[in-house]
């Protein structure tokens, strides 16, 4: 008698533990939903969910002849590394590059800023500083008026992390 | 930081007509950047410029959207095709909603 309530405890203690554990294990591995403030930031994710997300299943071409990224080789701070974009175009209302993304792919959120130009810029020129969170290349997708998309890439190596997150 | 949200524009002294030049923007502005505790970003309302908006004669040149990836004091250049003496303006918007605006006059010989 008391040897079956035993086993029944035991038996019942140990499904609810299996339970907890396949509660858990089913949560685990989802990533971290933003709640509150952080929905508002673009989420942590690896960089080729990044460009799903912002180009869909669109063709992304090599665009290393027509993207000129000036950094440096070595980055003393990552809080802190010059870039300079220019991409080959008319800048025409019929041909010109409607937008700019730079992306570093080992930051936990890729995009650092997204650049949107109109024909009136007269070239597709952007300067500016990013935060990068480590030694990896730094990614910039050029998107032209006809929709078109062009990627090309530099390998950027950093000495202090940015932290950038 | 008593400084923050002062805009400083450099633009060239004088542009040809029909050339393209390049405006440099900055502002004085700590943005922020998200903060961890064990692994786990920390859930606050994190103060950044998110938003710039560059015009020149009263026509939007560029528009510039950026994360907490950007360096503090955000500076960018972009160019413009200078067209008439006018008034070239950047506003930096940030996600606390506050705007910092700055102008320069472009002449154009």
């Amino acid at each position: 008698m008391l040897g079956a309530m035993t086993s029944t405890l035991t038996r019942r203690a140990w499904l609810g533990l299996a339970a907890i554990g396949a509660a858990v294990a089913a949560w685990r591995p989802r990533p971290a939903r933003a709640q509150g403030y952080l929905a508002n930031l673009a989420p942590e994710e690896p960089i080729a969910d990044t460009l799903k997300r912002l180009f869909g299943s669109r063709p992304i071409k090599d665009g290393a002849s027509l993207i000129t990224i000036g950094m440096p080789l070595i980055a003393e701070d990552g809080a802190a590394v010059p870039i300079a974009v220019e991409v080959k175009s008319p800048m025409t209302p019929e041909n010109h590059v409607k937008a700019i993304y730079i992306l570093a792919e080992k930051n936990p959120r890729p995009l650092n800023v997204k650049i949107t130009l109109t024909p009136a810029a007269g070239q597709a020129y952007v300067a500016t500083n990013l935060r990068l969170a480590d030694t990896g290349p730094v990614r910039v997708v050029a998107e032209t008026g006809d929709g078109s998309l062009w990627i090309a890439s530099r390998d950027v190596r950093v000495t202090v992390a940015g932290c950038a997150a | 930081m008593a400084d923050i949200g002062t805009v400083k524009l450099a633009v060239p002294g004088s542009v040809r007509r029909g050339s393209v030049a390049r405006v440099r923007a900055l502002v004085i502005h700590p943005q922020e950047r998200v903060e961890r505790q064990g692994g786990r970003s920390v859930d606050r309302n994190y103060r950044f410029v998110n938003r710039i908006v560059v015009t020149y004669l009263g026509r939007e040149i560029a528009l510039i959207e950026p994360s907490t990836a950007v360096s503090e004091n955000p500076t960018f250049t972009i160019p413009f095709r200078a067209t008439e003496t006018g008034l070239l303006k950047v506003t930096f918007v940030d996600s606390h909603g506050v705007k910092f605006e700055g102008a320069a006059e472009v002449k154009v010989t």
